[in-house]
């Protein structure tokens, strides 16, 4: 039966739309992933070693006291970052298959993922060397399976916290609640997990306890698919939506440009993916705090920050374009539509969002300037560089987004993960770049100057740049619609 | 309206239309016909620009398809559900279509209510996005959105596919007024030959890819292509 799932895998991505693009992304990833696997592998000597000889602790229990936010950062990264695989169910169920065979293959699908074997390349090589320095054998694999049991169960978790947002919410107020008490040094967490990892050590046998505690999770997330493996569950299609949104009279002064910022707009409103996307934007703005520590002070690394805390939504939207309107594609190239005012009303989109994240970032001032004008001059540059980029790139990437999956439990509601991670590179690299050379030159300020002088020149350029960007979306035009066509690679 | 010179269409080996001539004059109704793979809808996205043609050309109110987009802004067309925005409602959509081609908010409610008949009751006002619309009833929407646009020609993709039999002589009705009130240019694609018959002028059949017959429409039409479906066998 197995084998029979993996052909239609196979084939589902041999056949899938822009399949080569594809197979470039996937070796890119594969080069990532080997990438993170050697460092987590050296981060296992260097945690034994490290800490046995600079600290002079013994590491199993100090490695095991720190498991606690490593798993607690692992459930974030985990919701944000893996992609729920997809199964395409519906032609399968009244095939004689059971239901419970094709829950199953769709839950150890997940197992296979980078996030759990990544782990592997810290977990193995740490126990090898506990093992070679006379510590307890048995007691190593207890401490292993505990600890796999857990990444494990993590990994259901996240399943449950995609597919029900009331279970997604619990565990965030819980996450938060157990970080404040840390945080504010209630009481110290890490004293009690210490122990509890080192129990399966003292005693294998208590490693049942977490193998157990990952039973439950599978049992809990795998009949929870299995009762709602049915037309009308939302499982397989999603559940008629209430309507919202209003008429949006208000944008009717911006004249026939209203007509598409309208639909882009409810496009947002009424789509969970795209909602996803402007959740992203509100959740840069504060990724400049991590940037803080003094550590960054005046780095490069400051305007990395910068382009991301105003460009949040410029990358998760805008990065998507002309994607998310694949499922109509052929009826906006069929319609008096040209493509300028076409591309202008996303481009506005893309604009006024920064500009929205700029102005709503203005808190960093709080903390002081630097960090603020390294915004402003990201922000900048967004405006006039990579608003045009991600446009650009929008010709290019052709991957249909399937709107209505956002509700399935198998779909992939993520509108950003590793891939647009990896297309950002380029939008990032050359205003830390032009950063870097201005600091070398003069100044802090000057390699600021540099980045926004960039984007206002990005911006003189507008008309040129469109004229540019718009050729281009009308030679690719064929292909993007054939590309569109297959909708559920 | 429609002037097509040695079109031809070409996957890999495999030639899925090529027409020598095809001239479709304006105000006509024009009915195409023939078999799964006959080349109907690689026609209809021929003259939408949707694919690009191997050779030949097609010209649309003598504006050359492929190579200028003029032709948008007198023609309409409804080819399937990838014509429609599934998260509006149908009011939302006839209004986005309608302010595409300069047609106020309110103009397009009136037009709407001309159409209540053939909606049956069971499209607008529902407060349901398309997406959870029933097949029937999102080809509805697409069908009036391409009638609202107010545009001389409009092309349809089997529109009597997938509507249930009274909204199906509805759609006969309204197509008949609106070519006679309008003089509006017609291209109906179908796989029933008596709605076809009934509604068209013309009638062209095509046979893997080539035009086979091209009549118009007489009281022994229908007869003569059942006869020539049945030779098919």
């Amino acid at each position: 039966m197995l084998k029979h799932f993996l052909y239609l895998q196979w084939k589902s991505f041999t056949r899938g739309a822009g399949f080569a693009t594809g197979l470039a992304q996937k070796i890119l990833m594969g080069f990532a992933r080997i990438y993170f696997a050697a460092i987590f592998a050296s981060l296992a000597f260097a945690a034994f070693l490290g800490v046995q000889e600079e600290l002079g602790e013994d590491p199993l229990p100090f490695v095991s006291g720190y498991l606690l936010y490593a798993f607690a950062f692992w459930i974030v990264l985990r919701y944000f970052l893996q992609k729920m695989p997809t199964v395409h169910i519906q032609p399968l169920l009244v095939l004689p298959i059971s239901k419970k065979r094709i829950v199953r293959f769709g839950l150890l699908k997940t197992v296979v993922s980078f996030f759990n074997i990544s782990n592997l390349f810290f977990f193995v090589p740490f126990g090898i060397i506990l093992i070679q320095q006379d510590y307890n054998w048995l007691g190593v694999i207890g401490w292993w399976i505990a600890i796999g049991s857990i990444i494990l169960t993590t990994n259901f978790l996240n399943i449950m916290l995609n597919s029900v947002d009331r279970i997604l919410i619990q565990v965030a107020v819980l996450l938060l609640g157990l970080f404040a008490l840390q945080y504010f040094e209630v009481f110290d967490l890490t004293a009690w997990t210490s122990p509890l990892f080192m129990a399966a050590y003292d005693q294998p046998l208590f490693s049942l306890i977490p193998l157990v505690l990952l039973g439950l999770t599978y049992q809990w997330s795998f009949t929870h698919f299995k009762n709602k493996l049915m037309l009308d569950e939302g499982t397989i299609k999603p559940k008629a939506e209430a309507h919202r949104g209003s008429d949006l009279d208000w944008l009717d002064r911006f004249g026939r440009m209203a007509i598409f910022l309208r639909n882009d707009i409810r496009l947002i409103i009424r789509n969970k993916r795209a909602r996803m996307a402007v959740w992203m934007g509100v959740g840069f703005l504060f990724y400049g705090l991590i940037f803080m520590s003094d550590i960054y002070s005046g780095s490069a690394m400051t305007v990395f920050a910068g382009i991301f805390v105003s460009g949040g939504f410029l990358f998760g939207f805008g990065q998507y374009v002309p994607s998310w309107d694949s499922s109509y594609y052929p009826l906006m190239m069929s319609q008096n539509i040209t493509y300028k005012e076409y591309l202008a009303s996303k481009w506005w989109l893309v604009v006024v969002g920064t500009l929205v994240g700029v102005v709503l970032s203005s808190f960093y001032l709080y903390f002081g300037v630097d960090m603020y004008l390294a915004i402003l001059a990201g922000g900048v540059y967004n405006l006039g560089i990579n608003a045009h980029l991600v446009l650009l790139s929008g010709a290019y990437t052709r991957i249909p987004i399937d709107l209505t999956a956002n509700n399935k439990a198998f779909g992939d509601k993520r509108s950003f993960n590793l891939k647009t991670i990896l297309l950002s590179v380029p939008k990032l690299a050359v205003p830390m770049f032009l950063y870097y050379v201005g600091v070398l030159i003069q100044s802090k300020s000057f390699g600021l100057i540099l980045v926004a002088l960039t984007g206002i020149l990005g911006f003189a350029f507008r008309n040129l740049v469109f004229g540019w960007i718009e050729k281009i979306y009308q030679e690719e035009k064929h292909k993007t619609l054939q590309a569109y066509k297959q909708k559920n690679a | 309206m429609i002037d097509i010179t040695s079109l031809s269409k070409t996957y890999g080996e495999q030639t899925v239309l090529d027409i020598d001539q095809l001239h479709i004059p304006t105000g006509q109704t024009f009915g195409l016909v023939g078999n799964n793979g006959a080349g109907k809808t690689t026609l209809f996205s021929l003259m939408l620009d949707l694919i690009a043609p191997t050779t030949g050309t097609i010209t649309n109110n003598n504006i050359v398809v492929q190579k200028s987009e003029d032709w948008k802004i007198h023609t309409a067309a409804f080819l399937d559900e990838n014509f429609l925005i599934g998260y509006l409602t149908p009011e939302e959509y006839f209004v986005f279509i309608g302010g595409l081609r300069g047609i106020k908010k309110e103009v397009v409610h009136t037009a709407l209510e001309s159409y209540a008949a053939f909606f049956h009751g069971e499209v607008l006002g529902q407060k349901k996005y398309i997406r959870d619309l029933s097949k029937g009833n999102q080809k509805k929407v697409g069908i009036v959105g391409s009638l609202l646009s107010n545009t001389p020609l409009v092309i349809l993709d089997e529109p009597f596919a997938n509507l249930d039999p009274t909204t199906q002589i509805r759609l006969k009705n309204l197509l008949k007024d609106e070519a006679s009130a309008t003089g509006k240019t017609f291209l109906i694609s179908s796989h029933d030959l008596q709605h076809v018959t009934e509604v068209s002028d013309r009638i062209v059949v095509l046979n893997k890819g080539k035009v086979v017959r091209d009549e118009k429409t007489s009281t022994d039409t229908l007869q003569e292509l059942e006869a020539f479906f049945r030779e098919q066998l």
